[in-house]
C-alpha cells in the first residue's frame, strides 16, 4: 500500500465521519412525570418521528408525586448529566431551573398565545424558560347522585360542603362513606390544602418576592381542615392521606367530596371506577364571605442546559406544546389544555363536556409563591399541615411556626 | 559453594547484611510505614479528604438552586443550626433512637442468639431465620412495615381490632409512630447483633459449663458468671456497630413516616438528606453532616475507651 492509497482512505474516512451527522438519528430523551400518562405522549411522539425523519425520541419515566420526580432530577442536573434532553416540570419549577441554571431560555417566543398563568409561571426576568405542557388546577369533585337524591345543590362555601356532608352521611348510615377527602399527608398537596381557605380571605402569601403572611388568615384555613377531622366530615387518619389516596377512595365510592386535579376525572369514569355517571365536578368552595380560589397546577416542558441536541431538544419542544397536541392531550388524555381556545375544541368538548366549565376555574386559579426556594417554602407549608390534621401541633402555633419558618427562608 | 555460603553468611552477619537486602532494611519503623503507606493513601483519599472537605464546604454558602458562586461564610452555617428548631428536634430523635433500639436490638439480640446456640434441632432454622432480617435492605425493611403499621389495611391493626382492641392511626400520632420506627429498627438490626454474639458464644469452650455443672452452679448462675463474661469482647464490638448505625438512622423512619407527623420523628440523616438533596443547600448540609461525623466520633471514642480500661 503506497502512501497515496493511505491518504486517499484517510480523506475517504474523514468525508464519511464529516457527513454522518447529516444523515444519522437524533436521539432524543425527554423525561415524562410517570403519573401524567407517558402512553398518551407516546402517541404524539410517534407523530412527530413520522413528521421527522432522523429524530428518535425515548421516554424516561420515574417517580409518582412532585418531589418524587424533583429529587430525581435536582440529582441529574446538579451532575450535569447530558443524557436528559427535554424535561417535564412541575408549575412550581421553571423559576426553581432557571435560577440554578438548568434550563436554556427560548428566544423571541410569544408567549401571549397561552394562558396568561402559564405565560407567567414560564418567564422568569423577562426570559422564556421553558413551555408549557398542560394546565391544571384543583376541583371539588362530588357525588352528583347523593347530593341529587337528597336535594343538595352543590356546595360554594366550605360550611355549606360540611352541611351536605353529614346530612348524606345521617342519611345514608354507611360507616365506610366519608364527607370529604383531600391531602393531608406532608405531600406538595399539602401546600395547596393550605392556600385554598388562605386564599379564599383575600390574602397573598408572598408579592414581589416579599413575605405577605397574614397569621389570622392562616389560624383560619388550618382551623377549617382540623375542623374537618374533629367534626368527623374527613376520617381520622387524614394526615396519610396522599393525592391518588384521594382519587383512589372517591373511586371507590368512598367518599362524597373530594378535593383533587383534573387528573382524577378519567379515572372516576374509568373501568375500574364503582362511581362512573355519578360524579359532578365544580369550582372549589370558599369561606363564607370569601371569595373561591384554586390552586393553579400544570406542568411544562423544560430544555436541560446540558443537552447536546438544544436546537433538535427546542423545536420538539415548540411541537410538545403546541396547540394542536394541546387538543391532542385534552381529547385523549383528559389534560386541560394551555390555550383558551382549545377548551371551545369539538373534539375536546366530546372527549371531556366538563372541560367547558373548567377554563374559568384555569383562569381564576393562583399560582402558589414563585421563589428559587420554593422547595423549603413548600417543607415548611407541607409538614406543619400535616403536624395540625395529626393533632400534634394546633393550628395558632402551626401558623407561628409556619410564619416564623418562611421568614428565615425568604429574608 | 556451599562452604563459601556460610563463609559468607558468618562474615555478612559480621559486617549486616548484603548491599541488595540493605534497602530493604529500614529498621522495623520505617519498615511498617513503607508497608503501611498504600493502604495510608488509599484511606486518605477515600475517607480523610471526604471528611476534610466536607469540613471546608460547611464553611461556604453554596446553594445549587441559587446560581450564586459559592460564598465563604465562616461559622454561619454553624450559628444557623444553633437558631433552627428542626435540628434541635431531629438531633434529639436521633439520640433518642439511638438510646431505645441500640439496648433494645441488644437485647433482643442477645436472647437469638442463645437460642441459636442451644444444643437440639431448632438450631438451623433459627440461625437461618435470622439471617433474613439482616439480609433485607433497610428501605424495604421500611416499606413493609410502614404497611403494617397501616391504620386501615395494616396487619397490626387487623390483630388489635380481632383481640378485642381499638385500632391506632399509628402515624397520626408522634408517639405511635416512633414506637412503631423503635419496634422495626430493633426487628431489623437485632438479628446483626445475634449474628455477632453467636459467634462469641461459640469460642466459649464447653468444659467450663461441665466443670460448672460438677461444682453445683445452675443455668441462671454459669449465665451470669460464665457466658455474659466471656461474650463482653463481642458484644462491644456488636455495639459499636449498632450505635453508630443507630445515630446514621434513614430508611427506615424515611419509609414509614417521611419524618412525620410534622417533622416528629424524622432524624439527624434525613434532614441533612433534605438539605443536600432536596434544597441542594450544600453548605448547610455539609455543617449539619460535620455535626453528625462529630456526634459518631465521640460515641466511638467512648466506647474505644471503656475497652481499653477493660483490658
Amino acid at each position: 500500500m503506497n502512501i497515496r492509497t493511505i491518504a486517499s482512505a484517510l480523506a475517504a474516512t474523514s468525508v464519511l465521519t464529516f457527513s454522518v451527522p447529516a444523515f444519522a438519528d437524533t436521539d432524543l430523551k425527554i423525561f415524562v412525570s410517570s403519573q401524567h400518562q407517558p402512553d398518551v405522549w407516546r402517541k404524539v411522539l410517534d407523530k412527530y418521528e413520522a413528521a421527522n425523519p432522523g429524530v428518535k425520541v425515548a421516554i424516561e419515566t420515574g417517580g409518582n408525586t412532585s418531589e418524587a420526580q424533583a429529587q430525581y432530577l435536582n440529582t441529574v442536573m446538579s451532575a450535569k448529566d447530558t443524557n436528559l434532553d427535554v424535561l417535564m416540570l412541575d408549575v412550581i419549577r421553571p423559576a426553581q431551573y432557571a435560577a440554578a441554571g438548568w434550563t436554556s431560555a427560548f428566544e423571541n417566543k410569544d408567549m401571549s398565545v397561552y394562558l396568561p398563568a402559564y405565560a407567567g409561571a414560564n418567564t422568569v426576568d423577562g426570559k422564556v424558560v421553558a413551555l408549557p405542557a398542560f394546565a391544571d388546577a384543583m376541583f371539588l369533585y362530588y357525588r352528583k347522585d347523593l347530593l341529587d337524591k337528597y336535594g343538595i345543590a352543590p356546595p360554594k362555601t366550605w360550611e355549606e360542603l360540611a352541611a351536605a356532608a353529614k346530612k348524606v352521611a345521617e342519611s345514608e348510615k354507611n360507616p365506610d362513606l366519608q364527607g370529604l377527602s383531600f391531602q393531608g399527608k406532608a405531600i406538595e398537596g399539602a401546600v395547596c390544602t393550605f392556600l385554598l381557605p388562605y386564599w379564599s380571605q383575600g390574602k397573598n402569601l408572598v408579592e414581589n418576592g416579599k413575605l405577605t403572611f397574614d397569621h389570622e388568615a392562616a389560624v383560619t384555613a388550618l382551623k377549617l381542615w382540623k375542623g374537618f377531622v374533629d367534626t368527623g366530615v374527613a376520617k381520622k387518619n387524614i394526615a396519610e392521606v396522599a393525592t391518588d389516596d384521594t382519587r383512589k377512595e372517591f373511586q371507590a365510592g368512598s367518599a362524597v367530596f373530594a378535593v383533587n386535579w383534573s387528573y382524577a376525572w378519567t379515572h372516576f369514569q374509568g373501568a375500574e371506577s364503582a362511581v362512573t355517571g355519578k360524579v359532578g365536578v365544580t369550582r372549589l368552595p370558599a369561606l363564607s364571605g370569601g371569595e373561591q380560589a384554586s390552586c393553579l397546577g400544570g406542568w411544562e416542558w423544560g430544555v436541560s442546559a446540558y443537552s447536546t441536541h438544544q436546537d433538535e431538544a427546542k423545536k420538539l419542544v415548540e411541537y410538545l406544546s403546541s396547540e394542536d397536541v394541546s387538543v391532542f392531550m385534552a381529547a385523549n388524555g383528559s389534560l386541560l389544555p394551555t390555550y383558551a381556545a382549545a377548551y371551545g375544541n369539538n373534539e375536546v368538548l366530546k372527549a371531556v363536556p366538563w372541560f367547558a366549565d373548567a377554563l374559568q376555574v384555569v383562569e381564576t386559579a393562583k399560582p402558589r409563591p414563585v421563589t428559587p426556594r420554593y422547595n423549603e417554602v413548600s417543607e415548611v407549608i407541607r409538614t406543619t399541615v400535616n403536624a395540625v390534621l395529626a393533632g400534634v401541633t394546633t393550628p395558632e402555633d402551626g401558623a407561628s411556626q409556619i410564619e416564623a419558618r418562611l421568614k428565615r427562608i425568604l429574608r | 559453594m556451599t562452604t563459601t555460603s556460610i563463609l559468607n553468611a558468618a562474615t555478612s552477619a559480621d559486617r549486616g547484611p548484603p548491599a541488595w537486602t540493605r534497602w530493604l532494611d529500614l529498621g522495623d519503623r520505617a519498615l511498617a510505614v513503607v508497608l503501611l503507606a498504600p493502604a495510608a493513601i488509599l484511606l486518605a483519599l477515600i475517607i480523610v479528604y471526604p471528611v476534610l472537605r466536607l469540613g471546608y464546604t460547611s464553611f461556604f454558602s453554596l446553594s445549587l438552586t441559587s446560581g450564586l458562586p459559592a460564598e465563604f461564610v465562616g461559622l454561619e452555617n454553624y450559628s444557623l443550626m444553633l437558631e433552627d428548631p428542626v435540628f434541635w428536634e431531629t438531633t434529639w430523635n436521633t439520640v433518642l433512637i439511638t438510646l431505645i433500639t441500640v439496648p433494645g436490638a441488644l437485647l433482643v439480640g442477645l436472647a437469638l442468639a442463645l437460642l441459636a446456640n442451644l444444643p437440639f434441632g431448632v438450631q438451623w432454622p433459627v440461625r437461618l431465620s435470622l439471617l433474613i432480617p439482616w439480609a433485607l435492605p433497610l428501605s424495604f425493611a421500611g416499606l413493609i412495615f410502614a404497611w403494617f403499621f397501616h391504620s386501615e389495611y395494616g396487619v397490626v391493626n387487623d390483630v388489635l381490632i380481632r383481640l378485642g382492641f381499638e385500632s391506632i392511626i399509628w402515624f397520626n400520632s408522634p408517639n405511635w409512630a416512633f414506637a412503631a420506627i423503635c419496634l422495626t429498627i430493633v426487628w431489623k438490626t437485632s438479628s446483626f447483633m445475634a449474628l455477632i454474639i453467636l459467634a462469641g458464644l461459640q469460642t466459649i469452650p464447653r468444659s467450663l459449663y461441665e466443670a460448672a455443672d460438677v461444682d453445683g452452679a445452675g443455668r441462671v448462675r454459669q449465665f451470669f458468671e460464665i457466658t455474659l463474661p466471656l461474650l463482653k469482647p463481642s458484644i462491644v464490638v456488636a455495639l459499636i456497630f449498632r450505635t453508630i448505625t443507630a445515630l446514621q438512622t434513614f430508611d427506615i423512619p424515611y419509609m414509614m413516616t417521611g419524618g412525620g407527623p410534622g417533622t416528629s420523628t424524622s432524624t439527624l440523616a434525613m434532614y441533612i438528606h433534605q438539605n443536600t438533596v432536596s434544597f441542594l443547600d450544600l453548605g448547610y448540609g455539609s455543617a449539619l453532616a460535620v455535626v453528625m461525623f462529630a456526634l459518631s466520633m465521640c460515641v466511638t471514642a467512648v466506647y474505644l475507651r471503656a475497652i481499653r480500661t477493660k483490658e
